[in-house]
Order: C-alpha cells, then sequence, then structure tokens
C-alpha cells in the first residue's frame, strides 16, 4: 500500500518545513480554504474516517455537533497523550512529520470555526514537544498560522499544551480538565464537549493520527480514502508492534489487514521461532486473543464482534513463555496506579485486584482467589464513571477467560507452570 | 409525548407512573415516588459529580446502570431501583468502600451518625472479602486548623468538602492531593487553614475525616441532649441544635432538613457554642449591688424593691429603657410593655448604635412592614444586588446562600461596598465606593435610569431633587468610576426581576436611605419585580422593631401617641443630669455606642442604673444594681431573623445560680410594680403578640415548618418616616489622618456576646486593623506586622491583615475588641473618623 500517514518519516530532515513542502505539503490546506466549510465536514464523514485514539467515533460526526454559531469561541485540541500502553504510533508522527499533523489541524478548526487549537502531549514526549514547537514556528513564518493564513481571512493559533505523566489525561475530557489548569479528572457527560468542552465552549478532541489523515482525506478525496481497508471502518492505519516479534514496530497498512499478517509477515513472527501464545491487539485495554483468534481482520467492527477492540492499534505479542498471571498482574498494576481516583470501582476496585494479582505472581496465592477476582471484574464492570475502570476489567477478564488454569495454577501451588 | 410544552415529564420508577417537572434529577423523581436511593457524593446544594456510584439504577433499554444523582428524568423512561443488578452494584460499592476504609468506628467521633455506617447496615454486603494490606494516608490524625482535624484513612472520596468549600464557603482551600487510591481530599500539601474556619467541611463530611477539634473524642452521639435553637450571632437566624453532655455543652450542629440554612453554619454558629460553659468569674450568677463603688451579692427580694423603689419615684420623663436586639421576642415585647405601661414612658430603644429616625426610615425603605421575605425567593431574581454592607463578614450564610444559589443557576450578583469582600468573586460586577456615598451612589443609579426613561419616571415626584445634579458628579462623588455606575444600571435596567440585599451601613452612616426609597421607586416605575432583604446583625433586630421596642412606634409599627427618646437622646438628657433611672438588658452601650467617652461619662451621670447581662460587661461595670440574666440555649422563645422568619429557640439548660431567664426578671419587675402584670410565660406572651401585632396573627410559638414563619404584612402604615433629614458625611481631606476608618462585626465575632467564647476567641488572637494592598505599599508593612493607629483622641496598636481589593483610603476595625474598643475613635456625630497609621 501507498504510505499516507508514514510517507515522510524515514526522509532526511522529514520535520522541516522545507521538506514537507517539497512533498506537496500544505497544499490540502490551499485547497480547504477554498472549500465550504460543510463541504469539509461531509468529505470527512464520506471518506468513513473513524477516530484512531481507541473508540473510533466518526469524525466527520463529531465535527458536524459543534454549533455553526459564529459568534461562539471554538476550540480543537489535539489529543497526543499517547498513553495507552503498547501504543506508540502519533510520536512517530510528533517527531518526524509535525507538520501533517499540524496541517490535519488548521484544515480541521477551519472547518469547525476553531481560532485557537492545543496540542496535549504526553509529559514524557519532551523531544515531541520541541519539534512540535519548532514546527509551530516555522509554520507561522512561512504563514500557515497565524493571521490571515493564505490571505483567506482564517486566523489559527496552536498551542502546545505539555502534560504532567497521567495516562487519564488521555480522555478527553479529563484532558480538558488538565488544559484548564485543573486536577486531571473526567468530567461527567452529558453536556458533551462538543457543545461545552474547554473553558465551557463548543470543543473538538482528536486523536493525531485522526487528524493526519485529514490532508490526504482532502488532496486525495473521501472515495479514494474510503476504498482503502474495509468499508465500515476505512483508511489507512498505523499498527504498533511489540513484544516477543522478530520485527517489533510501526507499520502502516489498510484497515483491515489480517493480524496474522501483521505479526508473521510484516513484524517477521515470534522471535526465536517460538509458539505464540497471545496478542493483544489494541493496547493493553484490549481483551487479548489466542493463536487460534489471529486471523482476523484488524479494524474496528470485527474486532468489536469478536470481544476485543482495535483500541489505538498497538498490537502486544506475547510468546509461550509469557506467564498470563504476571502479565495480568502487570497491565493490572498499570490500571490502578493511573485510576484518577475519581469514582469507587475503579479506584477501590483496581487497586483491590492488584493486591490480589501480585500475591499470586509472589507465590502468596490464596483459594478462592480466581473466583474473587472474577467476581470483582463483575462488581467494576459497567459502573465507573469512565471507561478507564472498564478497561481495566475488560483486559483481565480476556487473560482470565483464555488462561484461567495459569491463575488457579499460581493460587494452588504458589509458582508458575509455564 | 407532548409533555414538551407543559415543562413536566411522566415516567415510572418501579412500576410506580409519576410526574415530574422537566429537568429533575431521577434520585428526586425517586424519592417523590417514595423510593429511597442511597447516596454519597451527591448533596442538593453542591454541584453534581456522580462518582460514588452508589445511586446507580436501572433504566429499561439502557446497557449500563445509570448514576440517578445526575441524570435527569426523560419521558416515558422506566426507572427500577431495587431491581437484582442495582442491588448488587450498591453492596459492591460499599464492598469497596470499606477496603480501604479505617473501620476504627469504636473510636471515630462520626460512629453513630455515620453515613457510612447507616449504609452499611441498610444495603451493604452481610460479609467483606477484602484480606489485603489497607493503604494508610497517615498515622494519627493532623490538625488543619484551632477548630478542624482530620482523619484521612476513614474517607470515602466524595469531594463534598472540596465542594462545599469552594461552591458554598466560596474559600476554595481544600482539594485533593494524591491520585488513585492515594487521592486524599486536605488543605494544601496539608498545611495549615487560614480559612473562614466555618467547619463545613466537617458538616457535610459523610465519614469521620473532617471532625471537629474542640469536639473530638469528647463524646458519643448517643450520649448527647440536644435542643432546637436559633444561631444567636447575627440576624441570619440560622437553625442549628445544640447538644450538652453532663451538663456541659460540647458542640452545635446545623442538620439538612431542619431549617432553612440546612447544613450551613459559619464558625461564630458553628462553635461559639461555648459561650454557654463560660461559667466560673465571668458570668453573672447572682444580683449584684455596688456600694462604696464595689459591687456585693444582694438577694432578688432585695434587688426588686431596690428597682421598685427607685422606678416609681423617678419622673416617667427621665426613665427610660434599652433592650438588646439578642432578647427574644416574648422578652420584647414585654420590655416594652414594661416601660411603656408600668413604667409610664416613651424613652425606649432596642440599640446603642444607630438613632431612632434613622432606624425608622431604613425600616420604611426596605418594606419590612411589608412582610417577611425569604432569602430564596429573593434569589429567584434575575439579579441581585448587594449592597450597604459587609454581608460576607457579617452574615456569613447569607453570603453562603447567595454564592451557591447564583453560581448554580447563574444569577447574575452586583456587589457595592466599601470594602474587599468574598463575594466579589461571584459576582458580575462588583465595585468600591467611598464610606457614607450610598446616597450619592443611589442618586447616581436614579439619575441613571432617569436619563434613559423620563417619561415613565416622570411621575416620581422627588427625582426633582436631582434636577441640576449630573451622573459625573454623583459617581465622582461616592468614588466610583461613572463607566462602572453605568454598567450597574444597565445590569438593573435590563433584568425583569431585582432583589436588593442591603446591609447596616445605612444605619451607620446615617445616609442613603432616601436614595435607596427613590432607586426602589423608580425600579418598580420601571415595571421590576422588586424585593428587599435587609441584613442586620444582631440576631433579633428585626423582632425588636417588631415588638415596637423603638421610641417612634410601638408594637406592630403602630404610631405612638407621643414620641420617645432614643438611646442618643436618652444619653443626652443623662448628660444634662436629667435620667433619674434606666434599665439596660443585654445591651454593652459602653462598647457599642459610638463615641465610648460619650457613653461613659452620660451613664455615669444616670442617677440610678439597672443592668442585666449574662456577665460584666463594661455598661454593667458602671451601674448601681447588675441582674443576672441567662444566654439564649438557656431560655424558651422565638427571634425573627432579618427575613422576618419566626423561629422557635427551646431551652438546652438550666441558668446557673440565681441568674434568671431575662423574661422572669422583666416579668419580675414589672410585677413589684404593677400586680398581675404578667405571667411571664413565652408561650402566654407570645399570645399576647398574636393578639397584638398583626404581622404575627398566624404564626405557631412552636412546632409548624422546620423552616420556621414569615411574618405577614402589618396591618398598619408606619407613618413618619416617608423623608428624613440626611446630613452630608464629611470627607473632607484631613492631611494629619488620611485614612477612613470603616467598623463593623469581624467574621468571627459578633457584637460583644461571641466575645465569652474561648472557641472563637482562638481562632481571633489580637485585634486586627485591615488595610488595602495600596496603604500597606505606602506604609512599608507586611501581614502579621504591628501597627499603630491613631485617630483624633485616642490610639492603640493592632496587627495588619492586608485586603488585596480595598480602595487605597479605607481601613477597617472590628467592633468586636473591648481592649482596644473601636468605638473609641468616633466622637460623637463622627460617622466616618479619620485615622492615621504609624509602622
Ligand atoms: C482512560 C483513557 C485514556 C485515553 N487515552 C488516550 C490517548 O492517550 N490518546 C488518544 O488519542 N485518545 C485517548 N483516549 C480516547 C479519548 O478519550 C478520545 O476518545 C479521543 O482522543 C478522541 O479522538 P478520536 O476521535 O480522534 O479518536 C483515552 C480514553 C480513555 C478512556
Ligand atoms: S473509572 Fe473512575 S476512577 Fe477510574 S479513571 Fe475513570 S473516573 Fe477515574
Ligand atoms: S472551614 Fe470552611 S473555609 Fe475552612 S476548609 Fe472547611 S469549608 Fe473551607
Ligand atoms: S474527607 Fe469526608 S467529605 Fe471529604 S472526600 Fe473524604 S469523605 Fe468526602
Ligand atoms: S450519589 Fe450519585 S454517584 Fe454519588
Amino acid at each position: 500500500m501507498e504510505k499516507v500517514l508514514l510517507k515522510n518519516v524515514g526522509k532526511p530532515d522529514s520535520h522541516r518545513i522545507d521538506t514537507y513542502l517539497a512533498g506537496g505539503g500544505y497544499e490540502a490546506l490551499k485547497k480547504a480554504l477554498r472549500m465550504d466549510t460543510e463541504d469539509i465536514i461531509q468529505m470527512v464523514k464520506d471518506s468513513g474516517l473513524m477516530g484512531r485514539g481507541g473508540a473510533g467515533f466518526p469524525t466527520g460526526l463529531k465535527w458536524s455537533f459543534i454549533p455553526k454559531d459564529p459568534t461562539l469561541q471554538k476550540y480543537l485540541c489535539c489529543n497526543a497523550d499517547e498513553g495507552e500502553p503498547g501504543t506508540f504510533k502519533d510520536r512517530s508522527i510528533i517527531e518526524h512529520d509535525p507538520h501533517l499533523l499540524l496541517e490535519g489541524m488548521a484544515i480541521s478548526c477551519y472547518a469547525i470555526g476553531a481560532d485557537t487549537a492545543y496540542i496535549y502531549i504526553r509529559g514524557e514526549f519532551a523531544f515531541g514537544a520541541r519539534r512540535l514547537e519548532e514546527a509551530i514556528a516555522e509554520a507561522y513564518q512561512k504563514g500557515y498560522l497565524g493571521k490571515d493564513i493564505l490571505g483567506s481571512g482564517f486566523s489559527l493559533n496552536i498551542h502546545v499544551h505539555r502534560g504532567f505523566g497521567a495516562y487519564i489525561c488521555g480522555e478527553e475530557t479529563a484532558l480538558l480538565e488538565s488544559i484548564e489548569g485543573c486536577r486531571g479528572q473526567p468530567r461527567k457527560k452529558p453536556p458533551f464537549p462538543a457543545l461545552s468542552g474547554l473553558y465551557g465552549k463548543p470543543t473538538v478532541i482528536n486523536n493525531v493520527e485522526t487528524l493526519a489523515c485529514v490532508p490526504t482525506i482532502i488532496s486525495r478525496g473521501a472515495e479514494w480514502f474510503a476504498s482503502i481497508g474495509p468499508e465500515k471502518s476505512p483508511g489507512p492505519k498505523i499498527f504498533g508492534v511489540s513484544g516477543h516479534v522478530n520485527r517489533p514496530g510501526l507499520y502502516e497498512l489498510p484497515m483491515g489487514t489480517p493480524l496474522r499478517e501483521i505479526v508473521y509477515e510484516h513484524a517477521g513472527g515470534i522471535r526465536n521461532g517460538r509458539r505464540l501464545k497471545a496478542v493483544i491487539p489494541g493496547g493493553v485495554s484490549a481483551p487479548l486473543l489466542t493463536e487460534e483468534q489471529i486471523d482476523i481482520s484488524m479494524d474496528f467492527d470485527t474486532l468489536a464482534h469478536e470481544g476485543s477492540m482495535l483500541g489505538s492499534g498497538g498490537v502486544i505479542v506475547m510468546d509461550d513463555t509469557t506467564c498470563m498471571v504476571k502479565a495480568a498482574y502487570i497491565i493490572n498494576r498499570f490500571f490502578s496506579h493511573e485510576s484518577c481516583g475519581k469514582c469507587t470501582p475503579c479506584r477501590e476496585g483496581t487497586t483491590w485486584m492488584t493486591s490480589i494479582l501480585k500475591r499470586l505472581e509472589y507465590g502468596e496465592g490464596r483459594p478462592g482467589d480466581v473466583e474473587l477476582l472474577e467476581g470483582l471484574c463483575g462488581n467494576i464492570f459497567g459502573r465507573t464513571f469512565c471507561p478507564l475502570g472498564d478497561g481495566a476489567v475488560m483486559a483481565l477478564r480476556g487473560a482470565l477467560r483464555n488462561f484461567r488454569q495459569e491463575f488457579v495454577y499460581h493460587a494452588e501451588n504458589g509458582r508458575c507452570m509455564v | 409525548m407532548g409533555d414538551r410544552e407543559t415543562g413536566v415529564v411522566t415516567l415510572k420508577v418501579n412500576g410506580k407512573e409519576i410526574t415530574v417537572r422537566e429537568g429533575t434529577l431521577i434520585l428526586d423523581a425517586a424519592r417523590e415516588a417514595g423510593c429511597h436511593i442511597p447516596t454519597f457524593c451527591y448533596q442538593a446544594t453542591l454541584s453534581g459529580v456522580g462518582s460514588c456510584r452508589m445511586c446507580l439504577v436501572e433504566i429499561e433499554g439502557q446497557r449500563k446502570l445509570q448514576p440517578s444523582c445526575v441524570t435527569p428524568v426523560m419521558s416515558g423512561m422506566e426507572v427500577k431501583t431495587e431491581s437484582e443488578s442495582v442491588i448488587s452494584a450498591r453492596q459492591a460499592m460499599l464492598e469497596f468502600l470499606l477496603s480501604n476504609h479505617a473501620l476504627d468506628c469504636p473510636v471515630c467521633d462520626k460512629g453513630g451518625e455515620c453515613e457510612l455506617q447507616n449504609m452499611v447496615y441498610t444495603y451493604g454486603p452481610r460479609k467483606g472479602r477484602y484480606a489485603e494490606v489497607k493503604i494508610r494516608h497517615h498515622e494519627k490524625d493532623y490538625v488543619l486548623s484551632p477548630v478542624i482535624v482530620k482523619n484521612s484513612n476513614r474517607c470515602v472520596q466524595c469531594m463534598r468538602c472540596v465542594r462545599v468549600c469552594g461552591e458554598v464557603v466560596g474559600r476554595g482551600v481544600l482539594g485533593a492531593i494524591g491520585r488513585g487510591a492515594h487521592q486524599e481530599e486536605t488543605s494544601f500539601l496539608r498545611s495549615y487553614l487560614d480559612c473562614d474556619h466555618d467547619g463545613m467541611c466537617i458538616e457535610v463530611c459523610p465519614v469521620g475525616c473532617f471532625m471537629r477539634r474542640p469536639y473530638r473524642y469528647r463524646a458519643r452521639p448517643w450520649d448527647l441532649r440536644g435542643s432546637r435553637t436559633v444561631c444567636p450571632y447575627c440576624a441570619t437566624g440560622c437553625r442549628m441544635t445544640i447538644e450538652e453532655r453532663d451538663g456541659e455543652v460540647v458542640r452545635s450542629i446545623a442538620r439538612e432538613g431542619e431549617g432553612f440554612n440546612d447544613k450551613m453554619l459559619c464558625a461564630r454558629g458553628r462553635f461559639g457554642y461555648d459561650i454557654l460553659n463560660s461559667g466560673g468569674e465571668e458570668r453573672l450568677t447572682t444580683p449584684l449591688i455596688k456600694k462604696n463603688g464595689m459591687f456585693e451579692p444582694v438577694s432578688w427580694e432585695k434587688a426588686l424593691s431596690i428597682i421598685r423603689e427607685q422606678f416609681t419615684k423617678a419622673d416617667p420623663r427621665r426613665l427610660g429603657g434599652i433592650a438588646s436586639a439578642a432578647l427574644t421576642n416574648e422578652e420584647l415585647y414585654l420590655f416594652q410593655r414594661l416601660v411603656r405601661e408600668v413604667l409610664g414612658s416613651g424613652n425606649i430603644d432596642s440599640t446603642s448604635r444607630w438613632d431612632a429616625a434613622t432606624t425608622g426610615a431604613f425600616i420604611f425603605a426596605t418594606g419590612i412592614t411589608g412582610g417577611g421575605v425569604s432569602i430564596y425567593d429573593c434569589m429567584e431574581a434575575e439579579t441581585v444586588f448587594v449592597v450597604g454592607g459587609q454581608v460576607s463578614e457579617e452574615n456569613p450564610v447569607t453570603d453562603y446562600i447567595i454564592r451557591y444559589v447564583s453560581d448554580s443557576s447563574r444569577k447574575s450578583v452586583l456587589v457595592a461596598s466599601t470594602r474587599a469582600m468574598k463575594l466579589d468573586t461571584s459576582a458580575e460586577l462588583s465595585l468600591r465606593h467611598l464610606p457614607g456615598r450610598l446616597g450619592a451612589l443611589f442618586n447616581g443609579l436614579v439619575l441613571t435610569l432617569y436619563e434613559d426613561n423620563q417619561e415613565r419616571l416622570e411621575g416620581i415626584k422627588e427625582i426633582g431633587v436631582l434636577k441640576g445634579r449630573t451622573v459625573t458628579d454623583l459617581a465622582a462623588e461616592c468614588g466610583v468610576s461613572e463607566a462602572d455606575l453605568r454598567a450597574l444600571c444597565a445590569r438593573l435596567e435590563s433584568s425583569g426581576s431585582i432583589s436588593m440585599v442591603v446591609g447596616t451601613d445605612l444605619l451607620r452612616f446615617r445616609e442613603g436611605i432616601s436614595g435607596l426609597r427613590l432607586l426602589g421607586d423608580a425600579l418598580r416605575a420601571l415595571g421590576k419585580v422588586l424585593k428587599i432583604l435587609p441584613v442586620l446583625d444582631r440576631c433579633n433586630q428585626r423582632g425588636a422593631w417588631d415588638m415596637g421596642v423603638h421610641p417612634l412606634f410601638g408594637p406592630d409599627y403602630r404610631k405612638v401617641e407621643r414620641a420617645g427618646l432614643g438611646c442618643d437622646g436618652m444619653l443626652d438628657q443623662a448628660m444634662d443630669g436629667a435620667m433619674d433611672a434606666l434599665y439596660v438588658v443585654g445591651e454593652d452601650v459602653v462598647n457599642m455606642y459610638p463615641d465610648r467617652t460619650f457613653a461613659e461619662e452620660a451613664l455615669s451621670r444616670v442617677g440610678f442604673l439597672v443592668v442585666q447581662d449574662v456577665s460584666l460587661t463594661d455598661t454593667a461595670r458602671m451601674a448601681h444594681l447588675v441582674l443576672p440574666g441567662a444566654y439564649p440555649g438557656e431560655k424558651e422563645g422565638t427571634f425573627t431573623n432579618q427575613e422576618g422568619r419566626v423561629q422557635h429557640i427551646s431551652r438546652l439548660l438550666e441558668p446557673p445560680g440565681q441568674a434568671r431567664v431575662d423574661l422572669e426578671i422583666i416579668e419580675a419587675v414589672g410585677s413589684s410594680i404593677v400586680h398581675g402584670f404578667s405571667d411571664g410565660t413565652p408561650q402566654t406572651v407570645f399570645d399576647e403578640i398574636r393578639r397584638e401585632v398583626s404581622m404575627y396573627r398566624d404564626a405557631a410559638f412552636s412546632g409548624g415548618s422546620p423552616d420556621g414563619w414569615l411574618v405577614k404584612k402589618s396591618a398598619r402604615r408606619l407613618e413618619g418616616f416617608e423623608l428624613i433629614e440626611e446630613k452630608k458625611v464629611s470627607l473632607d481631606a484631613d492631611p494629619e489622618h488620611p485614612y477612613f476608618l470603616v467598623t463593623g462585626n469581624h467574621i468571627f465575632l459578633s457584637g460583644s456576646l461571641s466575645r465569652r467564647s474561648g472557641i472563637l476567641n482562638e481562632l481571633v488572637r489580637e485585634a486586627v486593623v485591615e488595610i488595602s494592598e495600596e496603604a500597606a505599599g505606602e506604609l512599608g508593612v507586611i501581614d502579621g506586622q504591628t501597627v499603630s493607629v491613631s485617630g483624633r483622641g485616642f490610639d492603640a496598636t493592632y496587627s495588619v491583615r492586608i485586603r488585596k481589593g480595598t480602595p487605597r483610603e479605607v481601613v477597617f476595625i472590628a467592633e468586636n475588641f473591648e481592649d482596644k474598643a473601636a468605638n473609641r475613635f468616633y466622637k460623637r456625630g463622627d460617622v466616618v473618623p479619620r485615622v492615621k497609621i504609624t509602622a
């Protein structure tokens, strides 16, 4: 497939505006500024682009919720928090092709009528934040940002806002709280950000990869974009493969590429010729799939149908040396550590589960622990304030469902069977 | 479903169909349908967060359970509050909350009245499965303020403390530190609090995290005996219950649903209860008679016979009475009967701070005779204009109600005051005017309205007074920018309904009342729905007026045949040696009269001075005869708050020693002169009030609604106060004394009553002078530094407190420091004393 999102990555000085312009950069913005904003939104709708941040919400539809009243202040927030373990796709766009993101943001802002945008970037991405600042400065200088962009009358300022190391701040409303200088905890919805978001104003929040798709949709057309991959969730997608494979890394492939192909062809198969045990298809919140399940099309619909999810497209591969109790413990520890503390089931439940998993892992399991874990999953799931707590349960349930005997073995024998 | 237009929604709760207002929360709808849903984070007066997940309910057709405390009803909804999944969710939440909970109930203050305990008892799993190490935030309880101590290991993370501090109290000094299970609600890094110390955080905490420091480990709730009363510290009139154990009052508490103030109290109300325990030397326990300059105990019989002798031989015109506006309605009513009927004198007053003509005009202008106005009704208006006082400090709970109602319903609040005020942050527009210049401010507003609406206002003839004035010069006169004044006026003009919350500055500065009346007339002429809420400081000031403790009108604002003298007049007459006898009940004239030296001199010339009080105040020290009275917690009766709300207070303790309830004393004095004067029980006196005061005709003495009862419109018209002459307050430059002194109540204190509370005094260790940032800059002083303040004739040292937003030339000293009494800065007739400050 022709690369769209990673096409510049690998070019010398790929982050410079000159390189970007030489590859036809900012032409889509020029085109968009001559278009009617409604037409842009329609085009993005037609392209079938679905949010790449994890939830897979149709992007054009999200934009269309923004009130049309021109007197209202509106904002765009780019979600560059990339906190989901196993996910590292946004980083490469930010570091190696920042102008692709900026162009996408400029077009989106124009479409929704925002004159101010924020890039909320995770604190650890210090280098990326610097790259973005440099790129923004270049764009201002060349007139792609700032007042009256390219004589169109449209003005835009973009600010980089660095996070402080909380996974929850990737959740869109916690992200807004954080930008406002408040404690990073999710807000209750409704009201949805499209009506009352940042500083109470209509706001669109989109993932980096989502926004990076926008210039191509404008320049190549909605139909072209929609023709890539499955009809229901089309487009190019960056899969980040990590774990026990021979060639971990980022692979831009059509949405719907079979998981087996990603693991065995693109990522070069399992290291040391070992056997595949399980794959997490979309970041740690996504329930794992076993060897038998990997002939699956990697797209939002199919994975959801299979009881897992595409999430952020972070593929974590585990071979047969992996202890599932340990993996579950580490993943669960992540969730309890990152639980924001707002709601009871997630705050207390994930902490409790982590304590049990830790004991199991360290050989201090007790009879009944597995049933207790299953019970706690049921007590948390569907009752949390935001999806973080549910994510923790889905991950653990995935492991328990497929590898229950390993947990039981830990509980009964105080050691690992792998 | 056609409910749209009607604004009501029909839904089913557990199969039962009910109809509620659109926008109602499922939680409230269910309660209306008789189905109780348990909650932790929900509090009616706070913003909804939906975080504790206790209130989850099942909604037909929705995959997930929904939090009923933040989800509004929709037409046709079918809600289940007792389905299997709901019940299991509740049990799960409780099991989770207990998992890291300290479970030290046997030593916890909250044990026995803890929401978590009660909830687990009602809904909880019978058995806990948690068998891991618990997270502990800290080992020992830690102290957050002189009145607050904290144990975070019991927390259920409901954030009520944080929200109440920000949304109701308006301080926002609490927040959360840590994340996830390590989250802890506390002050900034657990530092010592510099805040309002009102303990709202304690009251809303469902468990035993925030605790009253003076009460900790003192009692278990089931050992306490309580009685319902009203806070005596300001006329907001908060309902509360005071509770004693073994004869000692150990706490006061306000509970949801037990009064209009729900859980709200300020520092005074919540912690000033210990005056009731201030027995010992401070408290008067027997009548005293002065012999050779020394007090000696004397029996009641003897005391009463001396009084009878002195009072009956005096010329009624040379005789008078002053009764504090902190007495009950029954006491005040009987007192005026005593003075008028028994002693035959018209000289009577309920304050030593304000003059009689001014109070009369104030009553007229604020429409007090028109009946009670609930503060919540006032808050229904589109715009609330707070003017003429320092509500945030004088009447803290009035401030809370204005804040939380306006912030949650996006009302526009306008503030005009002489000093910076906490309410500023909730105000759409907030401006500072010069002290003693409310008249110019009101007139400026009237003139601006007139410019825009000449025809409609032509009918108000008093506007003529303003002919020849301009908005520009009126704005300059009150020290407000013309643009601000016009902006304020524009807000008023664009609102269909306006409530004015008017403080006692009009009484203090003796001006602005005609202006207020004119503004009221103008706004009404423009078709505005106008409500006025007077904000008063003494707890029963409104009752005192209703009862006719005033030289110019009797009970029910009945015109008196011959006007008597008010406090001012009586002191004048005493100065001339023409006061034979004066009976003062509960009022500390020496400390409150604006010119202490004059008051002392005048009182020393009274032929026979009887002072009845709970302790030996500076005024009592001057008396010939002292009678030991009682605190509110020791008597039964009613108070009428600033809204006109009549509330019953009941008795918790007996007055100590030979001290007696003031009503009984007044009755005894009366009966000693006229046989059968009254039987002196609160109930019969109240019945008499109901007969004599039309506003109280339908009032109930006790029982009735927990919200009390609002007085009705008086059947009479208050006459003679339509127009009063106001002297212009002089603010001429005085280079020697460049600052204007403003006085009033300290936020933690009220009059001289609260000075006897050990707990409150701990909150204010030293006398403070509040100055602006600019003045601090000029003087080169910092917060906490000692400065000397000198006026014409008095100087003293005070600790500096810098107040951002107060105008440069205004300084404030509270009236509550007896040793450095602010009234010493006043010369008689002074309204705005000038002072100098030296570092
Ligand atoms: C706990 C949590 C963490 C999240 N973290 C991220 C993140 O790091 N980056 C991201 O783009 N979206 C994240 N999301 C998803 C966002 O809430 C949101 O759906 C997304 O940014 C929307 O953008 P999109 O429509 O372009 O996908 C997270 C969601 C949750 C519940
Ligand atoms: S599920 Fe609850 S505690 Fe967990 S992150 Fe979301 S809001 Fe916070
Ligand atoms: S006492 Fe009042 S101001 Fe102080 S922390 Fe508690 S709620 Fe806030
Ligand atoms: S301290 Fe009390 S009020 Fe505050 S969050 Fe904890 S339980 Fe709630
Ligand atoms: S009471 Fe509804 S979530 Fe807490």
